[in-house]
């Protein structure tokens, strides 16, 4: 059975229904075509499904969308604006943090909200912000340096 | 990956859901922050028609403190207990737990008391309740009791729970003063699930006489069950709170007390080895913190 939910993803409003069993990556990639944010394992291992859901980041995949009814969420297309891209997306580029890119929208928005959180995260707070996404091409460094950057 | 179709309850009070609980028994799953259940369900684990979740029940989130004990609602999740105060000045050991599970993505999800009733021999969290002696809260439609926490864990994924009962939460007694606690885990990669081995050991000191005058000491991933080291724990009683004392206690934790098994994460003598190292370690850490 579909249940009609209302939330507001990257300060718009959505008025949806979804089946119980839909997970909230999979309601944003396959009803509302925000195909940014990505699905690598769908089991929360990888972090290429993370968006941020009423100020938190988490695996998209491990939410069921209908318990998103009445909730702030934030997904990679959020963050670039008329004027251009998102300064920390604007960093990775910059500083070699994207390969294939797969992994960059879910490594992307953990940066957001660690920044978000924690303006000035010192070496450590920044490796352990990102350790729940995986990167099988940058080897993340350039991905560190990328988010070190974004420092005051 | 696709979910199997079921029908979601959202209750908002303890009696919707222990009432839902009662009338649909071992056919519904309970589910609070899903991290566990979700994962299950997709990879086809365990199967449900029905889920009654517990996210929309306020009661169950909260942390409250009073005199001598805090309670901490089983929905509690590991973000939010690590940044409570509360947690941090007097559970410090709980703390450490609930920031060594999973990534911070997780960490956002995951609740406590979904981290007991999975029952993982693995738990972070297990061995850090243990050690401060918690009960667990536990009620169904008619009747509510409460358990010492190392008696709740039957066998992997197997607690005491019936099928009409909710966990509702932790009691905590308040640690006395003079008293510190350490939990340490030991795994292959910070941010994955599943521990090699984890300890944790409380104790109190006797500032005049320096002799230990309680602790306790629980291991994770070396049993069935996570497990209290009662041989440890009895040896180190009365003895003078000192180095060699703590190393005499990880020994009997290593050759008496647990019982570990070869696997793929670890082989059984590689476990028995780091349950002395760290016994000997969380318990100096603990002094430390007593001091
Ligand atoms: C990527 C990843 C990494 C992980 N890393 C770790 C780790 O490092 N350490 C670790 O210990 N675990 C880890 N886990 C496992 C999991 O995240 C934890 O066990 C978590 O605490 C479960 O909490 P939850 O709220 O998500 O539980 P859920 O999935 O909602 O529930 C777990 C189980 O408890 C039952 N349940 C939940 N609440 C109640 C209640 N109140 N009363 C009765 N039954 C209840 C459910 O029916 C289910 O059987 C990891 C999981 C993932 C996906
Ligand atoms: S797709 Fe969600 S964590 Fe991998
Ligand atoms: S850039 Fe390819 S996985 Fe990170």
């Amino acid at each position: 059975m579909k249940k009609i939910i209302s939330l507001t993803i990257n300060d718009q409003a959505y008025e949806i229904a979804v089946e119980s069993n839909k997970t909230l990556a999979d309601m944003l990639r396959y009803d509302l075509d925000l195909t940014g944010t990505k699905k690598g394992c769908d089991t929360g291992d990888c972090g290429a499904c993370t968006v941020i859901l009423n100020g938190d980041a988490v695996n998209s995949c491990l939410v069921l969308a209908v318990q998103t009814d009445g909730a702030v969420i934030e997904t990679i297309e959020g963050l670039a604006t008329d004027q251009g891209l998102h300064p920390i997306q604007e960093a990775f580029v910059e500083k070699g943090a994207i390969q294939c890119g797969f992994c960059s929208p879910g490594m992307i928005m953990s940066t957001k909200n660690l920044l978000d959180k924690n303006p000035n995260p010192t070496e450590q707070e920044i490796r352990k912000g990102i350790s729940g996404n995986l990167c099988r091409c940058t080897g993340y460094q350039k991905i560190f340096e990328a988010i070190d950057s974004q420092k005051p | 990956m696709l979910l199997p179709k079921f029908e979601l309850h959202e209750p908002v009070s303890i009696e919707d859901a222990l009432e839902l609980k009662q009338s649909h028994g071992t056919d519904a799953r309970l589910m609070a922050g899903g991290t566990d259940v979700l994962v299950l369900l997709k990879k086809k684990v365990i199967f449900t028609d029905t889920i009654i979740s517990l996210l929309q029940i306020k009661e169950l989130s909260q942390i409250t403190q009073t005199n001598d004990t805090v309670i901490i609602g089983t929905c509690a999740t590991m973000a939010q207990l690590s940044a409570s105060p509360v947690i941090q000045e007097k559970f410090s050991a709980i703390k450490t737990a609930c920031q060594s599970l999973g990534s911070h993505l997780i960490r956002n999800r995951a609740t406590i008391g979904g981290n007991c009733c999975n029952a993982s021999p693995a738990g972070d969290t297990i061995p850090a309740l243990m050690i401060y002696d918690a009960k667990v809260m536990i009620e169904s439609a008619d009747n509510k009791r409460e358990l010492p926490i190392k008696d709740f864990f039957k066998g992997p994924g197997k607690t005491d729970l019936t099928p009409n009962e909710i966990l509702t939460g932790f009691k905590l007694p308040i640690p006395p003063a003079n008293s510190g606690a350490h939990y340490i885990q030991l795994g292959k990669r910070q941010s994955s699930e599943i521990n090699v081995v984890n300890v944790g050991s409380f104790l109190e000191y006797d500032p005049d006489t320096k002799k230990v005058l309680n602790t306790r000491i629980a291991l994770g991933s070396v049993a069935a069950t996570p497990i209290r080291a009662e041989k440890a724990e009895n040896l180190l009683k009365g003895k003078p709170a000192e180095e060699s004392s703590f190393y005499d206690a990880g020994e009997a934790a290593r050759k008496e007390d647990c019982k570990p098994i070869d696997d793929f994460r670890g082989s059984a003598a590689y476990r028995q080895a780091m349950i002395g190292v760290l016994t000997k370690r969380t318990l100096q850490a603990a002094f430390e913190q007593a001091k």
